[in-house]
């Protein structure tokens, strides 16, 4: 008994490593990784999420391409003029699912606060009090999650410009935080080869952030 | 041998892969045969699949082959597969038609008589933040519907009064629970305020008319007020105010929270400093304690728990008219105990359940010129209810309901005491029905039955709702309405029945991004009113006679969006109403429901100040009341009632507000009526005393101050 076990054991150890060094799930992946630099339009945006929501189909045990396709959501709402709330609220949707294949996750905690930062930029007004909050907080849990998550490192740098902005305090806070941000990009593009599939995007936003600081 | 084999294996594989490569193509359509563009097209359980473009037109290559399963699927709408054979080299799929899923951001929402304040829901009216931000308002809930279509400011009251009806038609509910004495007691004729903090609730729901047939026993309206769920985090709030202050202590994690919090206030400082009209002997004051705690169950349920406890009073000498004396002395003494638990919890299958069971105390000690009175309310509220999604198109709540009621008055001098004792069920049965995304039709059947008026009652309400334009829906209601008297009426004949009143209302909102507009015309009919003989201080043969009716309309208009930095609504209602109730023999306007209610609110927000400077102004045409002077009831109109507030709020660090607020800047002399002396002078005339203001002006000034391990948590963060 004890050894059949085992081997059951075995055999689903088997079929997982399998899975995670599937050739045809990782060229599908690199393939809409690469896809998702042309983005130009709506409409590619969408056709790129759902290369990843085929993937996510199959593949339903990672989290990675509900990630991807929740995050080409988010972007497309901040560059594109689409229903902004309904785009968030759909991003929103497939990060949750995604939570739920990988619970306590830093990247994908880094991207609901991201979601919910842009909720809150749809109508600063009257959701600022609360969503400002609840952003802060998911980053917070972010950089708890993973201390060298530059994401959620450089987010909590631009809300916190945010909040200095706002109430005529000085940098130093979020500028410390963008320079911790922009290490951890440099560490990050250290490991990066050409099989990473790992999230790898938001130097930009650090740099910005930096970039104010001078 | 064995290698031989495996390269025929794999050379008759390529072979395979290299002749059974299909193109699959098709075309998707939405349901008004319009292309739809981003639809995910895949075979199911592989990688191959391609996205529809601009013509809703797709085309792809697999390696597949044999019997597969062909996926149609994309956000909001309702996912199909098509099985397919793939064997030759292109395959052309028929066209096909997506169904959209009904959900609240693509479906019409019955918008007639209702106003909800959240943050999440589509059709809001007002959001939590403004409770605390409108400027006339001062904190008070009730004080900021007050600024909605469908009410009357009645500035001697402070209660909500909603299309003619009095302020007892309107029914506050905490999550679904009934609160008994809702308000403060107060005496002579200063103005109310809601028990309850706007601090602990996420959302509120208000209705004028035509509402839910899960809400009872309110002629008018309907508050249903929701409290929040968990809470974020560990903090503290310290509240330092012109007329008080408190505390309030948080403790959360991911499962469970519980705040605690105690308040006191005293007006007794504050009229030292600024001169009153009223001849106080001790101005108001107050103390209150409050718990509320929230828990997650399994299965993603949740479990909240909130009480309240206060006591209060205070003494003013009442003016009597020609009298030269300070008055009568009135001197009131309140303690009030809430406390309720809830459970809910919504399930994958389509059904959602709540159960709830709640008690309100409410006792006064009264002491009106040498009369001593005690008086005591008791009301206990138990209801459960259960929700099914048959679908996306059809779905029910029914409920069962228990009520207990008991209330006593004594004379402590005297020793005599009346009582009642009262028990009413309920069973009520909720439809809602889409019958296209356009168009959806609610439909409620109300039963219930009480042990002391013997009676039993069922009360259909229904409504319905079209979609004329994208951002457009009328909505039409109609309903029955039953309510008992109030208890100072039952206890004095047990035997009343129910009041009625029927309802017909019709709704026009427009919502877009920033903007809304909401018009409503509407129509209600009274019946079975209380009346009786001699006067509300001491009525004779009560009995249910009157009956009577309000008409008219109200228009809002809300605009967060032209003006930089800024939000304004205005708001205009115009209610026709006559009724026969109390001593009044004909039907005549009631002293609560002025003609022209107007209000304007404007908020404005200045980043180098860390500013926001609200501005509110209120007017009515005047209360009616009858001059024993002159022939009739109701026979004349007091001036008009105006009202210009001013606030400023002031964020200078993130967990620190201040705020100041000034009421009626402009002093204006608002009177809500005249008091009569009961018997005419020596020439024969009535002599009277004007029913005015406590003073010219409120001051309120408060600093807010958070203490959390998160720096940016601030009093504002709760709402």
């Amino acid at each position: 008994m004890k050894k059949s076990l085992f081997t059951l054991a075995l055999a689903f150890a088997f079929v997982f490593s399998a899975f995670a060094n599937d050739p045809a799930y990782e060229s599908a992946m690199k393939k809409q990784i690469q896809a998702m630099k042309t983005i130009q339009n709506p409409e590619q945006s969408q056709a790129v999420a759902n290369g990843f929501l085929r993937i996510a189909e199959v593949k339903n045990t990672e989290w990675l391409p509900l990630y991807y396709a929740a995050y080409l959501k988010t972007i497309a709402a901040f560059r594109f003029e689409v229903n902004k709330d309904q785009y968030f609220d759909q991003a929103m949707e497939l990060a949750k699912k995604a939570e739920k294949i990988a619970p306590n996750h830093s990247e994908i905690t880094a991207l609901q606060g991201f979601i919910t930062m842009g909720k809150l930029s749809v109508d600063p007004m009257s959701r600022g009090q609360e969503l400002s909050g609840q952003a802060m907080q998911l980053f917070g849990k972010a950089i708890a999650l993973d201390r060298e998550n530059p994401r959620a490192v450089t987010m909590m740098a631009q809300m916190e410009q945010g909040m200095a902005q706002f109430f005529g305090q000085g940098p130093e806070k979020a500028c410390g935080l963008a320079r911790t941000g922009l290490e951890l990009f440099a560490k990050e593009e250290a490991k990066v080869t050409e099989d990473y599939l790992l999230p790898t995007w938001g130097k930009r936003e650090a740099e910005q952030v930096a970039g104010a600081c001078k | 041998m064995k290698s031989i084999f495996s390269f025929l294996i794999l050379f008759l594989w390529i072979q395979n892969l290299g002749f059974a490569q299909t193109i699959l193509s098709g075309k998707v359509l939405d349901e008004k045969n319009q292309p739809l563009p981003g639809v995910n097209v895949f075979l199911k359980g592989t990688f191959d699949g391609a996205s529809t473009d601009q013509n809703g037109s797709f085309q792809f290559e697999t390696t597949e082959s044999g019997t597969q399963l062909l996926a149609f699927s994309m956000l909001g709408f309702k996912s199909q597969e098509v099985v397919v054979e793939l064997s030759a080299k292109t395959l052309e799929i028929p066209s096909l038609i997506l169904k959209e899923e009904f959900n609240e951001l693509n479906t019409v929402t019955i918008s007639a008589g209702a106003m909800e304040a959240s943050d999440e829901k589509k059709s809001v009216i007002l959001r939590p933040i403004d409770i605390v931000t409108t400027p006339s308002a001062m904190g008070d809930i009730v004080g900021a519907f007050q600024t909605l279509p469908g009410t009357s400011t009645v500035g001697n009251d402070g209660r909500l009064f909603v299309r003619g009806g009095d302020a007892s038609e309107v029914g506050i509910f905490i999550d679904g629970l009934r609160v008994g004495n809702a308000y403060g007691t107060t005496a002579g004729n200063v103005p109310t305020r809601t028990r309850f903090n706007p601090n602990l609730f996420k959302g509120t729901f208000f209705s004028t008319g035509g509402y839910s047939a899960e809400f009872g026993q309110a002629l008018s309206s309907a508050l249903a007020l929701n409290t929040k769920d968990l809470a974020k985090r560990n903090q503290g709030d310290l509240s330092i105010m012109s007329v008080g202050g408190g505390y309030s202590h948080t403790l959360a994690n991911d499962k469970r929270s519980i705040t605690i919090s105690g308040n006191i206030f005293d007006l007794k400082p504050y009229q030292a400093i600024i001169k009153q009209d009223f001849d106080w002997e001790r101005a108001p004051f107050g103390r209150d304690l409050e718990l509320a705690a929230q828990q997650k169950t399994a299965k993603g349920g949740l479990w909240k728990v909130l009480a309240r406890t206060e006591a209060g009073g205070m003494q003013l000498w009442q003016p009597q008219p020609g009298e030269s004396s300070r008055g009568m002395l009135i001197h009131l003494k309140n303690t009030y105990s809430y406390a309720q638990t809830n459970w809910r919890n919504g399930y994958e299958n389509g059904w959602s359940l709540f159960g709830g069971i709640s008690y309100s105390q409410n006792k006064d000690v009264l002491s009106l010129g040498g009369l001593d009175l005690e008086r005591k309310s008791q009301l206990t509220h138990a209801k459960w209810t259960a929700g099914y999604d048959f679908s996306d198109r059809l779905s029910v709540k029914n409920g069962v309901e228990y009520f207990r009621n008991e209330y006593s008055e004594v004379l402590t001098k005297e020793n005599l005491e009346r009582t009642f004792e009262e028990n009413q069920g309920y069973l009520f049965t909720e439809w809602d029905w889409y019958l296209s995304r356009k168009l959806v039709l609610r439909s409620g059947l109300r039963a219930g039955v009480s042990t002391l008026a013997n009676e039993k009652w069922l009360d259909p309400r229904t409504s319905l709702a079209y979609k004329i334009s994208e951002n457009g829906t009328l909505s039409l209601a109609a309903g029955r309405f039953h309510q008992l008297p109030e208890e100072r009426f039952r206890v004095l004949n047990p035997n009343l029945k129910n009041t009625e009143s029927k309802h017909l209302l019709l709704n026009y909102l427009y919502q877009k991004e920033g903007k809304t507009f909401r018009a409503e015309a509407f129509h209600k009919s009274y019946d079975q009113l209380v009346r009786f003989e001699e006067n509300l201080q001491n009525p004779q043969n009560v009995r249910n006679e009157g009956e009577g009716f309000a008409r008219g309309f109200d228009v809002f208009f809300r605009d967060r969006e032209s003006l930089k930095n800024t939000d304004y609504w205005i708001t205009y209602s115009f209610v026709y109403s006559k009724r026969s109730y109390f001593q009044y023999t004909g039907q005549v306007q009631p002293d609560f429901a002025p003609k022209h209610n107007l209000s304007v609110v404007v908020k404005h927000f200045v980043p180098n100040l860390k500013s926001q400077l609200g501005l509110s102004w209120s007017f009515n045409d005047g209360l009616s009341y009858t001059d024993p002077n002159q022939p009739g009831e109701m026979n004349s109109k007091t001036g008009s009632f105006q009202n210009l507030s001013l606030s400023w709020s002031y964020l200078p660090r993130p967990n620190l507000i201040i705020h100041g607020a000034v009421t009626n800047v402009t002093g204006h002399q608002n009177i809500f009526g005249y008091q009569f002396a009961q018997a005419p002078n020596e020439q024969g005339r009535f002599e009277s005393i004007p029913l005015g203001q406590g003073a010219p002006r409120f001051l309120f000034l408060g600093i807010f101050f958070t203490i959390s391990k998160d720096k940016n948590a601030n009093n504002l963060n709760n709402l």
